[in-house]
């Protein structure tokens, strides 16, 4: 049976083992790794991966989950076509 | 002991690369980041990196840039995902295609494939470009993209191999002049000291020139920007449209996403980032404007960041009143493309005594009258 590899980042397809050398080089803050390896800047926006992130630097670092600050969050809360957005501005009240 | 060759202040690209020139000259450098690297405004720049410049110097710079771009991921052994797919200035109208023609002269004089090209052959470069109103553009196919925080990690990991650090949420709070050397402190209390200091903050790039009483002309301007999802891949080169109602956005060769942002009129000064309502809607009209096509396409994020703008436009790269305090700071938002020529010709200055492009007309001290036309 082969081992298939952990799947940390559903979206951008990024493995633990990317995730856990950067945080072996020092990266500890999910701000940074998501900078790095792109994790959560995917369609779901982190929805998904953040957690398993926060969980991944605690094992490594031992900082408890609680106080490992989420990136900042960005809108728009779903994805939304250029079209719609353009629209608005076209709409003169 | 915390007593490097050289002290950085501020973690940005521009830090990043001055850094690593200089370890490679055996230089000890410590990098002190306020928060982690890529947090100010590297982090939010859309990754541009072009040659097209009205400014001697910058040209000259940005020739040495791209260069080094072309072979970065090769020597930082890090994907940075250099993409030579060209820069498009749409003209609108008779003013701005004359401006392009004086701009193009001089770029030419340094040998730069650049041409006015008809509106046709925009089209081509750039299927299902609207032709309204449109007279050509003025075309570079060298110039290109890259990911300024792939860049910034792998300069950062560069410095880590030759022996450097970085200090990630060390923000520095004093710094005084004792002797030969300058002691730093940090808000934790730790003192560092070195005999040379690069001030690199970006938009904070002023206050802490205060803190040596130095007046640093570099102040923020707030510019916004969005990203795409991953779309069929569309054009190559980064689109400049420079009508009061434009905007720029290129589509990212690695990973497919179209990312762009636009100067708003008049400037947003002060250091607030915080994301408008009215850039997510505007944005996207004038995105579909230029290309009717990019409708479907989905908008994931918006964000803000600075430009560290100085009064004429161009950087500051200086040496100061105060021996061993330089200055390498307000890239008034080409901070990104400019950070690898700039970082290698001022570590020239420093280990060499001067840098084989002088950067003279760059110094703090000068008559900031002259402004870049292509902002």
């Amino acid at each position: 049976m082969k081992k298939r590899p952990k799947i940390v980042c559903r979206c951008e397809g990024i493995e633990e083992k990317e995730v856990m050398e950067w945080i072996k080089r020092g990266y500890r803050t999910p701000e940074e790794l998501k900078r790095i390896l792109r994790i959560g800047m995917g369609h779901c926006q982190g929805r998904t991966c953040f957690s398993l992130l926060v969980r991944l630097i605690s094992r490594e670092t031992k900082i408890p989950p609680r106080e490992i600050k989420l990136p900042k969050r960005r809108s728009p809360l779903k994805p939304v076509p250029i079209r719609i957005l353009a629209h608005f501005r076209d709409e003169k009240p | 002991m915390k007593s490097p060759d050289v002290i950085i202040i501020g973690g940005g690209v521009v830090g990043a690369s001055v850094g690593y020139y200089l370890a490679k000259e055996k230089r000890k450098v410590y990098i002190l980041e306020k928060e982690y690297p890529t947090a100010g405004s590297t982090g939010k720049a859309i990754g541009g990196v072009r040659q097209q410049f009205s400014h001697n110097l910058t040209i000259r710079i940005m020739i040495e840039s791209v260069k080094i771009f072309s072979q970065l991921s090769e020597e930082l052994e890090m994907d940075i995902e250099w993409y030579p797919g060209g820069y498009l200035f749409l003209a609108h109208s008779e003013e701005m295609k004359n401006n392009y023609l004086k701009a193009i002269a001089i770029q030419k004089s340094f040998n730069l494939p650049v041409s006015f090209i008809s509106p046709e052959e925009c089209q081509k470069i750039v299927p299902s470009l609207n032709l309204e109103n449109l007279l050509g553009g003025a075309f570079c196919p060298t110039d290109g993209h890259a990911n300024p925080f792939k860049v910034t990690y792998g300069y950062l990991e560069g410095i880590k191999r030759e022996k450097g650090k970085l200090f990630s949420y060390t923000e520095v709070v004093k710094i005084k002049k004792e002797g030969r050397d300058f002691s730093v402190w940090t808000e934790k209390g730790e003192k560092f000291s070195a005999p040379i200091v690069i001030n690199c903050a970006g938009p904070w790039a002023g206050e802490v020139g205060k803190l040596v009483n130095l007046e640093i002309p570099i102040y923020p301007e707030r510019h916004e920007g969005l990203v795409t999802e991953e779309a069929p891949s569309l054009f190559d080169p980064m689109i400049v449209d420079y009508r009061p109602d434009g905007c720029y956005f290129f589509q990212f060769h690695s990973t497919r996403h179209i990312i762009g942002c636009y100067t708003p009129i008049p400037p947003v000064l002060g250091p607030d980032n915080s994301s408008t309502f009215q850039f997510l809607t505007e944005m996207p009209r004038r995105m579909q404007r230029l290309i009717p096509k990019l409708g479907e396409i989905r908008i994931l994020r918006q964000w803000a960041g600075s430009y560290e703008m100085t009064p004429d436009g161009n950087p500051i790269v200086s040496e100061t009143e105060i021996e061993g305090f330089y200055v390498v700071a307000g890239m008034s938002g080409h901070g990104f493309m400019l950070a690898p020529g700039i970082g290698k010709l001022f570590a020239e200055m420093i280990t060499k005594g001067k840098s084989s492009i002088p950067l003279d007309e760059f110094r703090l001290n000068r008559d900031f009258g002259k402004k870049e036309v292509m902002r």
